[in-house]
């Protein structure tokens, strides 16, 4: 087992947005996560890469443990993540971008030639290499997430937490998008943890899915097994009445 | 007696503080000029009073009005460009202040000036010590502007837009307010409050040109103390802040005055960011 | 071409002394010190984005640490300066350490009150500081010689440039950039933005700091100016018209600026106003400022 997290509750002031959350994560799994909107996704990603600490509750990469740590560490024990509103480094080059990712992280000591060629080979791997030397506040909002997938994947990750990836992307980006986390699993064999509202994708890409609701895992099983809960039905329907 | 001095700033130092958190609730945007504000009020005041000839209460009221104007028309020109970039529109606020002290001084001269006073003599406060009227009557006419202001912000439907925006942009957008006029009418208020507190003020401290950067400090520390965002903050902060500067000044020493001001707004940002009563974000 | 670009800078270095008149050659030493203080405000506030108030301040410990020292310990007042760097490194430390959760707006606003605190102190602390009268203080040659205060001066900036160039262009560099430009996403990429925000204070207050001590045993009196506002302004101003966040850019600014002032001067004192208005022009229409527009325009860096 991967990537454990166990009991994970969160509040803000009033408002409770974890509430005994638990999950597990294998090796080279894409597992998706979704639910209503505040159902606590992000919260769960930004307790899990260590943004904030949680109220209570532990989170454990490959059995050790990684609550409470601080991002940066996290990021180096090999979780990755993306951001719902994409955050490249807007005033740096793609491959800087890149190579910030190997700073912090093991991938980056070693020659200065090495580590070129390396970024420029996470570069090829998203689709970006002649992009190299543009600024990233250049790129179109497609090619801003390849960036920010590569620079994650320069930090390399064990797990890799993707934000609502596919948002703002058209049909045929969003089949790229796809084929792209597919490569990441199986060339890369890292395992993937997926915010996402497009269920389309989620059925198609995932083997497991985890549903949320106002804080509190709701559902668990594979696409099609989640689909037809009763639980999940509601908890979607309900929100839309509203 | 200093209890007594405390109070008034305090109340003084509340609407000026609201001036400041109004527009960094709003706009995320700390005004630096806020004290060139209430010093040019102060002048306009004392021009139009005495060189106009014009009524105090009138110059007072006309003085407030054009820094008002003068606040529309800069965050129009020069703080709308900046959104989203705290660090540029923190340099502009900075150049502007230094902009308008340098100005100030220009155009009025170094030396203190100190428009008429409304009213005249002192009044035996609960037989205990003889206190100024003039001080007095500001004390009331502060919180009179402070009462005003807090209905304006709970009750109105433009307070409510602007509290609105403050915390939820997106949301307010999508319910139809223009934030962007709501910006620009916000910072123009936030102006006027500093130009409020100034021309409150001017009758009884003289204003000059050097004293612009105290009195954006002295904002500064009351808001985070009090809390951004939180009116009640203001206010609370205000007088707190009023009070322990001039007890600290009486008791400890006149010199390190403004410090005390200081070691609260470090103190106050290294273990409680948010304040008294702002929002832990 | 590069060989022609390069005399000239390496003659533009030399020639003053031998050229130049007593005046001039003194707003060249002038200019060097704003330099060394844009510069290194330009590691805090151009390259990681924490926009300090404190920077003047930092200047002004540099240089009343040295002062005090040489003027009553008798040490030589080269050691007060290592002293005085080393003073302002220690503080720089402890504001940045302060100010670590803090963003943006927090950030200035404590800068500035330990800023305006240290001014303070010194004013007030007469009869150490001779408050606003000034300290007098020995001077770092035996015998004063303008030329040789120059090459003091041109030495140390270029030295501390050149340190500057060596971290931005390392790792370091490129973690100070990140930081820059997204905080956040740097710490889940595996920056240290810790250390890296410790460090940017810690080397650029020293920088102030070492610079603030070498200007004030070159004017032989210490005053409370060194670490006001207005000084912090002028070092801003400079930063910012210059360009900031590139290499050049504080140094073209402070040159210019400094040049600039003392032709106004003629005039009278509007120099703070004329420049406070050219800066809000270019913060608001170019922010990279001269450097920045003449990179775009196709000269070299």
């Amino acid at each position: 087992m991967l990537l454990e997290g166990l009991e994970l509750a969160k509040s803000f002031g009033g408002l409770t947005a974890l509430r005994g959350v638990s999950f597990q994560l294998s090796p080279r799994e894409v597992v998706g996560l979704i639910g209503p909107n505040g159902s606590g996704k992000t919260t769960l990603f930004n307790l899990i890469s260590g943004v904030f600490p949680p109220d209570a509750g532990k989170v454990f990469l490959e059995r050790e443990e990684i609550t409470g740590l601080k991002p940066y560490q996290i990021c180096r024990k090999g979780i990755g993540r993306t951001f719902q509103i994409v955050r490249p480094f807007l005033k740096m080059t793609c491959l800087e971008n890149v190579l910030v990712g190997m700073v912090g992280t093991s991938g980056g000591n070693g020659p200065r030639q090495a580590r070129q060629e390396q970024a420029m080979a996470e570069l090829k791997f998203v689709g970006l290499s002649q992009w190299a030397n543009r600024m990233a506040g250049d790129l179109t909002l497609i090619q801003k997430k390849q960036l920010e997938m590569a620079r994650a994947l320069a930090t390399r990750p064990k797990v890799l937490l993707l934000d609502e990836v596919l948002a703002g992307l058209n049909p045929s980006e969003v089949l790229q998008a796809l084929e792209l986390i597919e490569e990441v699993r199986t060339r890369r064999g890292i395992t993937v943890f997926w915010v996402e509202h497009v269920m389309g994708a989620i059925m198609k890409a995932c083997d497991r899915v985890i549903v949320l609701d106002q804080g509190q895992k709701i559902s668990e099983g594979s696409p099609e097994e989640v689909v037809s809960d009763p639980a999940v039905i509601r908890a979607y329907l309900g929100e839309s009445d509203a | 007696m200093y209890l007594t001095n405390g109070l008034v700033m305090g109340v003084i130092n509340a609407i000026s503080a609201i001036g400041v958190s109004l527009i960094v609730g709003i706009m995320r945007v700390v005004n630096f000029a806020h004290g060139e504000l209430y010093i040019f009020a102060g002048y306009f005041s004392y021009q139009l009073s005495t060189v106009l000839g014009l009524p105090p209460m009138l110059s007072m009221v006309l003085a407030v009005i054009i820094v008002f104007l003068a606040g529309l028309v800069v965050e129009r020109t020069l703080i709308r460009p900046t959104y989203g970039d705290e660090m540029y529109s923190l340099i502009i606020t900075f150049m502007l202040s230094i902009i308008l002290q340098n100005a100030a001084l220009l155009i009025f001269g170094p030396y203190p000036t100190k428009p008429p006073a409304l009213v005249s003599g002192a009044t035996n406060l609960l037989g205990l010590f003889h206190y100024g009227n003039q001080r007095l009557l500001s004390f009331f006419l502060a919180l009179a502007v402070l009462g005003l202001v807090m209905y304006l912000i709970r009750s109105t439907w433009f307070g409510k837009s602007m509290r609105a925006v403050s915390q939820d942009r997106g949301m307010a957008a999508m319910v139809g307010v223009d934030h962007l006029r709501v910006n620009m009418i916000s910072f123009g208020l936030g102006s006027a409050l500093a130009a409020t507190a100034g021309v409150i003020i001017a009758p009884i401290f003289p204003v000059t040109p050097t004293g612009s950067a105290a009195v954006s400090l002295t904002a500064f520390v009351v808001v985070v103390l009090g809390g951004m965002g939180s009116l009640k903050g203001c206010v609370v902060g205000g007088l707190i802040l009023g009070i322990i500067e001039n007890l600290g000044a009486a008791y400890i020493s006149t010199d390190y005055r403004q410090v005390f001001g200081f070691l609260i707004l470090i103190g106050v940002l290294v273990m409680r960011p948010w304040g008294l009563f702002g929002q832990r974000t | 071409m590069r060989l022609v670009g390069l005399a000239l800078i390496i003659g533009g270095a030399v020639l003053p002394p031998f050229v130049l008149n007593q005046y001039w050659l003194h707003v060249a030493i002038i200019s060097l010190f704003y330099v060394m203080m844009a510069s290194s405000w330009n590691l805090i506030a151009g390259y990681t984005g924490q926009v300090s108030f404190a920077h003047a301040a930092f200047a002004g410990v540099g240089a009343y640490a040295s002062g005090m020292l040489a003027l009553y310990a008798g040490v030589h007042p080269a050691v007060g300066v290592m002293a005085g760097t080393l003073l302002a490194g220690i503080l720089g430390a402890a504001l940045g350490g302060l100010c670590i959760r803090m963003g943006g707006i927090y950030l200035s606003l404590t800068t500035l009150g330990f800023s305006e605190i240290l001014r303070i102190i010194i004013t007030n602390e007469e009869q150490w500081t001779r408050g606003t009268m000034g300290l007098q203080v020995p001077g770092l040659f035996t015998h004063y010689s303008k030329t040789s205060y120059y090459f003091l001066f041109l030495g140390v900036a270029l030295a501390l440039l050149l340190l500057m160039r060596w971290i931005l262009n390392s790792d370091m560099g490129l973690a100070f950039r990140a930081v820059l430009n997204d905080e956040l996403a740097a710490a889940t990429s595996g920056i240290h933005t810790v250390r890296v925000r410790l460090l940017a204070f810690t080397v650029s207050s020293a920088m102030a700091g070492m610079a603030g001590a070498l200007y004030g045993h070159y004017l032989m009196l210490i005053t409370p100016d060194i670490p006001s506002l207005g000084q912090m302004f002028l070092v801003l101003a400079m930063a910012v018209i210059g360009g900031m966040g590139s290499f050049a850019g504080p140094i073209v600014g402070a040159f210019v600026l400094e040049v600039l002032s003392e032709y106004i001067r003629i005039y009278g004192e509007y120099h703070v106003l004329l420049f406070g208005l050219v800066a809000l022009v270019i913060a608001r229409f170019a922010p990279e400022g001269i450097a920045g527009v003449a990179s775009r325009s196709g000269w070299k860096r």
